[in-house]
């Protein structure tokens, strides 16, 4: 396990995100720089959603549920969302990552 | 009722990554046939395999990477016929255009990429924190059966019905041949037809290999281990690829000036209903008699027929008596070959790669060969073409076999189009 602070983790998180839906969803990269970006802005569809969570979760190994909520998030919400989903899911620590591994 | 019209081919196979080098390699007599890959070959040392002349996916747009290799293999295929037929995405009577689809195991390598990952997480302790049940969530439009049709439906824009066959080793000839009825009793004016096979692996391959009727390697020349026909065969190497055709109805051709490939003229179709592997002359001679009444055509007007050629003894004898029982005094004068020798089996894309490789003959006047058969059983007295292409043979109509496990026989015809 690795303990990495917070704002790192996010900063990991965010990225994986942003670089998945940049790549393979055509999702312009200067939408990010909103901080008010709201996720229902990305125009994705569920099939998307569930298809970029699924990039988490080949990392972290469990499902994250309902992923339909995020719709309804900022996208600061979400990966702050989804980071505690991971900590909790973990108990407060976080796995070795391959995101983390790389950027650590 | 209308005519219908070939107007567009493409294919990728053992035998090249294209329609025109696969017939080259069909004419050149050498096979594609080779040792499996050692995920393979480590369980199963002994099984051979006709792999594709290419990789699909550095041939596709980067949104198609991680779909099944059965569904890159299609696309590519398709693209090469659509643009052969000149005909761009979403065309103006895209209602009135369908997609006809024939795979025999749709989404074989999805599906065992599903079980390897769900035991590799399971049974690897370096990966015990992970839940062995988090897969892609596309995976299940990945392996569906019908996962080609409706990419090639949705890339190309084509409203009209997009339907899949499966029937074994007939599904693209029964994709054919219920596309050719759709458009000659009026229900659409053109369709894209498919077949693809994409089956190389390690849980595909241990299935086939239970069964007893793969080929033995040849220990001095591998890539002639599948003989179809021969005294020496020891069954068949199953390969992968796609080929594609464009139908259209001739007065949509005809409007466009379309360049003509052929006349889609006849389709015949029976079943045994008898055994599960063990082939039946009866129905094969249905089949192959109906596409002749179809076609108005007498037996000896037929000069090259590709057989479907299984290398298996049962297969090659029985299809040998039936074309006799068709043909009559006509089947001394009938050129017949089993491609199957140098491509290998494509399972559901065989029927429409060797349809398509039989309009390549009878536009071209070259005959493929029945590879590495030069020692004929004498039950099978046809004129198989041995070991080498004829050229400059005057090809009026050709046929094209497809005779499927679970009994489904279909024979296609296609001849020379006049205006």
């Amino acid at each position: 396990m690795l303990d990495i602070g917070r704002s790192s983790v996010t900063h990991m998180l965010e990225d994986l995100i942003k670089n998945y839906l940049v790549t393979n969803k055509q999702v312009d990269p200067a939408k990010f720089d909103l901080p008010s970006l709201q996720v229902a802005d990305l125009g994705l569809d569920s099939l998307d959603m569930v298809e970029m969570l699924f990039e988490i979760e080949d990392q972290c190994g469990f499902q994250l549920p309902d992923p339909m909520r995020y719709m309804q998030m900022s996208f600061a919400d979400m990966v702050a969302n989804i980071e505690s989903a991971i900590r909790e899911h973990f108990n407060g620590e976080l796995p070795e990552l391959a995101f983390a591994k790389a950027e650590a | 009722m209308n005519k219908v019209l070939i107007t567009g081919l493409g294919a990728i196979s053992p035998l090249g990554a294209d329609s025109r080098s696969t017939f080259a390699g069909a004419l050149s007599g050498r096979s594609a046939i080779c040792a499996a890959p050692a995920e393979i070959g480590k369980w199963l040392p002994q099984v051979l395999v006709a792999p594709a002349a290419a990789e699909p996916e550095p041939l596709l747009d980067r949104k198609y990477a991680g779909i099944d290799r059965a569904t890159q293999f299609a696309l590519v295929a398709t693209r090469e016929a659509m643009s052969a037929a000149g005909i761009a995405a979403a065309p103006e009577d895209s209602r009135r255009f369908g997609v006809f689809a024939g795979i025999g195991f749709g989404g074989a390598h999805s599906i065992d990429a599903l079980y390897s990952r769900f035991y590799q997480t399971l049974l690897d302790p370096a990966l015990a924190h992970k839940n062995p049940t988090i897969m892609h969530p596309l995976t299940v439009p990945r392996m569906m059966s019908n996962a080609a049709a409706a990419l090639v439906s949705m890339g190309y824009g084509l409203h009209g019905p997009s339907n899949t066959y499966s029937v074994a080793c007939a599904s693209s000839a029964v994709a054919i041949g219920e596309a050719f009825r759709a458009i000659r009793h009026g229900y659409l004016d053109a369709a894209i037809v498919l077949g693809t096979e994409a089956m190389l692996t390690p849980g595909t391959m241990i299935a086939w290999n239970a069964l007893r009727v793969m080929a033995k390697p040849d220990p001095l020349d591998p890539a002639s281990s599948c003989r179809p026909f021969s005294r020496s065969r020891t069954g068949f190497v199953l390969g992968e690829g796609a080929a594609a055709l464009v139908l259209e109805s001739e007065a949509r051709a005809s409007r466009r000036q379309a360049k003509v490939v052929a006349e889609l003229s006849a389709y015949g179709c029976s079943s045994d209903a008898e055994h599960l592997t063990a082939p039946s002359v009866a129905e094969q001679v249905n089949a192959m008699q109906q596409a002749l009444d179809m076609a108005g055509l007498s037996p000896a007007q037929v000069q090259y027929l590709n057989a479907h050629g299984t290398a298996t003894d049962a297969g090659d004898v029985v299809e040998t008596q039936s074309i006799r029982k068709v043909f009559g005094d006509a089947a001394d004068r009938l050129m017949v070959s089993s491609t199957k020798s140098m491509h290998g089996h494509l399972i559901g894309a065989s029927g429409i790669l060797e349809f398509m490789i039989s309009l390549m003959a009878l536009q071209s006047g070259s005959v493929p060969p029945t590879a590495y058969l030069d020692d004929p059983d004498p039950r099978c007295d046809l004129d198989f073409v041995p070991r080498v292409a004829r050229h400059a043979c005057p090809i009026d109509a050709v046929m094209s076999n497809s005779f499927a496990f679970g009994g489904s026989n279909v024979s296609l015809l296609a001849r020379r189009y006049a205006a």
